[in-house]
């Protein structure tokens, strides 16, 4: 069975098609434009494959926190698949996935975007342990826990979603976490 | 001939829209799911509320418009979008999303200009007739277009300024009222008189508008008046306000349809839904004898059903968009 999984979450879209859980495909771009790159790698994945959009029986997204155009992009077009397709859809953060990539204790996973840092503290377990929070440069100070670069182990993200429940497509949301403007 | 089925989806403000229109002019299903509530509350369109609600609700419209609908999705001939002009995190949802559809069912993709749709409402059904003058009136534009056949667009002229529609928002805004401004302000001035003597827009022999002027008096007016602890009658001077905006549209209408020889009049765009506006038009019409076309008030604001009229020329002449399709948050309807 194959399996899409869709992360447009930053400037560094990444698409990966996996077979029987095993990665079959990773397709990279760096974009400052999703709308007119994203669609198009994913033509690309899916013929990199040897596969029809309909083969795919799954589906993994990236909601969040990043950029919010980003994530609504990748959100926009999981969750459209998710329901004509009627194929399972599974979100997962994006601080969760570089978490989910290696052993470790408990750490502050660091995402950081122009203005600031996201931030979610996860246990040994990778339960995120209170809420994912936003601080902007100036209230930022780096501790010892801290991990920013993590190098993503996308079969270890694909086996850590095999154990999560499947959500209703209409249910799939971006996680923005930071305020905007009028929420303040 | 074989019938031609076209979904289209319009999510380029504060509306969520789709419907599945036939030959460009038979509705067979259509939904609108507004945000107007939300934005209320901040008295205006937030952008970024805007495109997030449009992402939550998207499939929901999708689920609710196929319900509707006797011909299934699997059956349509195209998708058909907005792609400009608009809010652009708002355009960049329903792009994607008309893009993931016919990736999913193999259909072509249909790229169509907003403004282009409000003048298409009248299509739906009704023949439109060419040659015809189209009166755009709306909070982007303010546009007498000469049209001798489909897709073909001669600007005659346009506002040097405001855009009626803004004129109409901003001047709601002064008078206290809420959003949306345009449509209150027309109610208002349904209890009003006429007793406040505006200035009139100069009496010149171009096709061009201008509102500015009219606009700035209305404010400091209202702001002079105020520090005199003078009380504004608000219904009296939506009424003039409103008088004086309608007759300056329709006194270019007629200075156009007196040198064009057109077969229709057609009004479109968000002010077109404004009853003074409407009642006025029907006047020139009879006037010059010539057949008066304005959309039902339904396809009168934001909706996918004028985008499925518009995207049926496209269809016909193959006019099909890329998996690369970019939104673009303005674009003249010349750009086509």
């Amino acid at each position: 069975m194959y399996t899409l999984y869709i992360d447009t979450h930053s400037d560094k879209i990444c698409l990966v098609i996996f077979k029987n859980d095993k990665v079959l495909v990773v397709n990279e771009k760096e974009t400052h434009q999703h709308s007119t790159t994203t669609m198009p790698v994913l033509i690309e994945s899916l013929k990199k494959a040897s596969i029809e959009i309909e083969d795919i029986s799954e589906i993994f997204v990236v909601n969040g926190p990043g950029s919010f155009t980003g994530v609504r992009l990748g959100v926009t077009i999981a969750k459209t698949l998710a329901y004509t397709l009627n194929k399972p859809i599974k979100t997962i953060s994006s601080l969760l996935v570089k978490a989910v990539s290696f052993e470790h204790e408990e750490i502050n996973i660091i995402e950081r975007e122009k203005n600031g840092v996201f931030i979610g503290t996860f246990d040994e377990s990778n339960h995120l342990i209170g809420e994912y929070r936003y601080l902007k440069n100036s209230e930022y100070e780096k501790s010892t826990k801290d991990i920013e670069d993590v190098s993503i182990d996308y079969e270890k993200v694909c086996a850590y979603l095999k154990g999560q429940e499947s959500i209703n497509p209409h249910a799939v949301n971006p996680l923005y976490v930071k305020l905007i403007e009028v929420q303040k | 001939m074989k019938d031609v089925y076209i979904l289209s989806i319009e999510s380029s403000c504060d509306e969520t829209s789709m419907a599945i229109v036939k030959n460009g002019t038979d509705i067979v299903a259509f939904t609108v799911l507004t945000q107007m509530d939300t934005h209320a509350n901040f008295g205006g369109v937030v952008p970024e509320i805007a495109s997030r609600m449009h992402t939550e609700n998207i499939t929901m419209v999708l689920e609710e418009t196929l319900k509707k609908s006797s011909i299934k999705i699997e059956e349509v001939d195209a998708i058909a979008v907005t792609y400009a002009p608009g809010l652009l995190g708002s355009l960049l949802v329903g792009v994607e999303f008309a893009k993931t559809l016919a990736l999913v069912y193999k259909k072509p993709l249909i790229a169509v200009n907003h403004t282009i749709g409000h003048i298409y409402a009248n299509a739906i059904e009704n023949t439109l007739e060419f040659p015809l003058l189209a009166l755009v009136v709306s909070g982007g534009h303010t546009d007498l277009i000469l049209m001798k056949k489909d897709y073909d667009f001669e600007i005659l002229g346009s506002t040097l300024d405001d855009a009626v529609g803004e004129c109409y928002d901003k001047v709601a805004r002064v008078l206290g009222l809420k959003y949306p401004g345009g449509p209150n302000v027309d109610k208002l001035a349904l209890e009003g008189n006429d007793t406040y003597n505006l200035p009139k827009p100069v009496k010149d022999t171009t096709y061009n508008f201008s509102f500015s002027g009219l606009k700035s008096h209305i404010i400091n007016l209202v702001h002079n008046e105020t520090q005199r602890g003078n009380e504004i009658r608000k219904s009296d001077l939506a009424k003039s306000f409103q008088i004086t905006v309608v007759d300056e549209l329709t006194r270019k209408v007629e200075l156009a349809l007196q040198n064009n020889n057109v077969k229709e009049l057609i009004i479109a765009g968000g002010v077109s839904a404004n009853r003074y506006l409407r009642e006025e038009i029907k006047k020139v019409a009879e006037k010059y004898h010539v057949h008066l076309s304005i959309p039902k008030m339904e396809y009168c604001t934001d909706n996918a059903a004028m985008i499925g009229a518009a995207a049926y020329p496209l269809y016909k002449q193959k006019k099909f968009a890329d998996f690369d399709l970019n939104p673009k948050s303005q674009a003249t309807i010349v750009d086509q």
